[in-house]
């Protein structure tokens, strides 16, 4: 006889059945799953969320500076060939924390092989006349119908992997068919670009209450106003350990930052060289199916435009207190009346 | 379920789409803990087996983004795992496949005649073959019953241990040549 025969029969009489009791392994599982989520997932993802916010505006607020402060001054940006960016647009926005790249490893680790993901959502609508921008946040954690795009198949997933997966031209469609809005345009911003576009505009000035000296942001800093270069200001968006350590305390701290760059992009108005660099170092990190000219032209429209920020009306998904669903009918109202 | 379970065929869209929903994990642990179970309860005895599989799906899951998508079969990477924990248990394994030396076979025959020859050789065989396997050296034993008990191929040993096939081979063959050697090597049917 065979010896694998022999052994294989060996193994029959071996053999037991999985008792009933496996299933407490299979909630052994879904507890570590659900655990592991909450560093990895949640928490780290934050503070890159709130960086892509920073970056994205600035992104969005840079040339608005550079056209309010005075389009004559910049002869490397004027309009050539301006495109036909008439009537009500809709501009699909999406912060990404793709941290491919040497500049980018340092600052996550533990997420260097998570691949690129939408951590911010968002569609700007505007109207023809261009007296208000409404942004509508659409929150990471929804669960959608995803369509087919490319080689993956429809489904019903969170709205991140249509990102993950087919990139920002499955999201648009994904979101082109769930809001019934035509989404003429989409600007992509890398966060990791931030940190050079600060260092272009040679580092910006923030006033602190309270020294800093966090090892986690690797950033310390005395009391009262300093001097940040691109580094430091990294280092204070992600900064967690301060004052009294909430989210909100530290989206504060963003648009502070975001309010201190557009100072300092105000300030330089008068210099083009540093100007250029802090633009080309904002166009490094952004990637959008916009010509400079559009942005341009926009940035001209929008220079006094009233932004109106917004949220996907959601509610918890029936199945998962962690994932969402959008709120019916009011998500359907809310994009209705951008159509 | 949150996600449309027709559209999740290969185990490696299983593991993708884990990343973003940890929970469709769980569809890989309903798909294969029975055959780990099965598994591990032959090498070690089912009073450890619930555990390591439990054990395995863990580690499985923290190293799911590791896991080469290529592969649209997950079980050599289970079983790769599981392999590893195994080893933890080598004395355990040693002791169990010695205990068989003594213990009398319960396989049901038909006849009580064929129960006394069928009982006597199939208890020498046993015994044996629990020798030959006690003694084996782990790498070897890892082979060969990965292929014999795991119903792997040579191509998914080598995946699940990440060695060369041409290793798979060279190990199961020894290993067999020791198990054959403990059956007294007496079928000439076997000699290749």
């Amino acid at each position: 006889m065979d010896d694998l025969k022999l052994l294989h029969d060996l193994g029959a009489q071996l053999e037991h059945q999985p008792p009933p009791t496996l299933v407490r392994q299979r909630e052994r599982l879904l507890d570590g799953s659900r655990r592991r989520r909450a560093p990895h997932g949640r928490i780290a993802g934050w503070w890159a969320a709130g960086l892509v916010a920073v970056a994205t505006a600035f992104a969005v607020a840079v040339p608005v500076v550079l056209v309010a402060g005075g389009r004559d001054r910049n002869p490397a940006v004027v309009a050539t060939e301006p495109a036909d960016m008439s009537g009500a647009l809709n501009v699909l926005l999406v912060g990404s924390d793709t941290r491919e790249g040497e500049g980018n490893a340092e600052y996550g680790p533990r997420m260097a092989d998570a691949g690129a993901r939408a951590d911010t959502i968002w569609i700007a609508h505007l109207p023809a006349d261009r007296t208000t921008v409404t942004v509508v946040s659409v929150p990471r954690d929804s669960i959608v119908r995803i369509p087919r795009c490319g080689s993956s198949p429809a489904r019903t997933d969170l709205i991140n992997s249509a990102y993950r997966t087919g990139g920002l031209t499955c999201l648009r469609t994904t979101l082109e068919e769930l809001t019934g809005l035509r989404l003429n345009h989409a600007v992509e911003v890398d966060f990791s670009g931030f940190k050079e576009v600060v260092d272009a505009l040679g580092g910006v000035t923030v006033t602190l209450p309270l020294p800093v000296n966090d090892r986690a942001a690797k950033l310390k800093l005395p009391a009262g106003t300093s001097h940040l270069n691109g580094e430091e200001a990294l280092g204070y968006v992600r900064l967690r350990r301060y004052g009294d350590g909430s989210d909100v305390a530290r989206i504060k701290r963003q648009y502070t930052l975001v309010r201190a760059m557009l100072r300092k992009a105000r300030s330089t108005l008068d210099d083009p060289g540093t100007l250029k660099a802090a633009l080309t170092a904002v166009r490094s990190s952004v990637r959008t199916d916009l010509s400079v000219e559009s942005m341009y032209q926009l940035a001209t429209e929008l220079s006094r435009a009233r932004f109106t920020p917004t949220t996907v009306p959601w509610q918890p998904h029936p199945d998962d207190p962690n994932r969402l669903v959008w709120k019916q009918p009011d998500a359907d109202r809310l994009f209705a009346g951008l159509r | 379920m949150i996600t449309h379970p027709a559209v999740r065929g290969a185990d490696s869209e299983l593991v993708s789409a884990s990343l973003t929903e940890p929970e469709a994990f769980a569809e890989l642990f309903d798909r294969y803990s029975a055959m780990l179970y099965r598994y591990v309860a032959k090498r070690l005895g089912p009073d450890h087996a619930e555990d390591l599989v439990g054990e395995t799906f863990l580690i499985a899951f923290s190293r799911r983004r590791s896991y080469d998508l290529i592969y649209t079969d997950a079980r050599p990477w289970l079983f790769g795992i599981l392999t590893k924990l195994v080893s933890r248990h080598h004395r355990k394994e040693a002791a169990r496949y010695r205990a068989l030396l003594r213990a009398p076979v319960d396989s049901a025959v038909e006849s009580p005649a064929d129960r006394v020859a069928a009982g006597v050789s199939a208890q020498a065989v046993r015994a044996d073959l629990a020798g030959a396997l006690a003694a084996l050296p782990a790498k070897d034993r890892d082979v060969l019953l990965l292929i014999a008990w795991g119903d792997l191929t040579y191509e998914e040993v080598a995946q699940a241990l990440g060695i060369p096939v041409g290793t798979v081979r060279s190990r199961l063959n020894r290993g067999r040549r020791k198990v054959r050697a403990a059956l007294g090597d007496t079928n000439p049917v076997e000699e290749e």
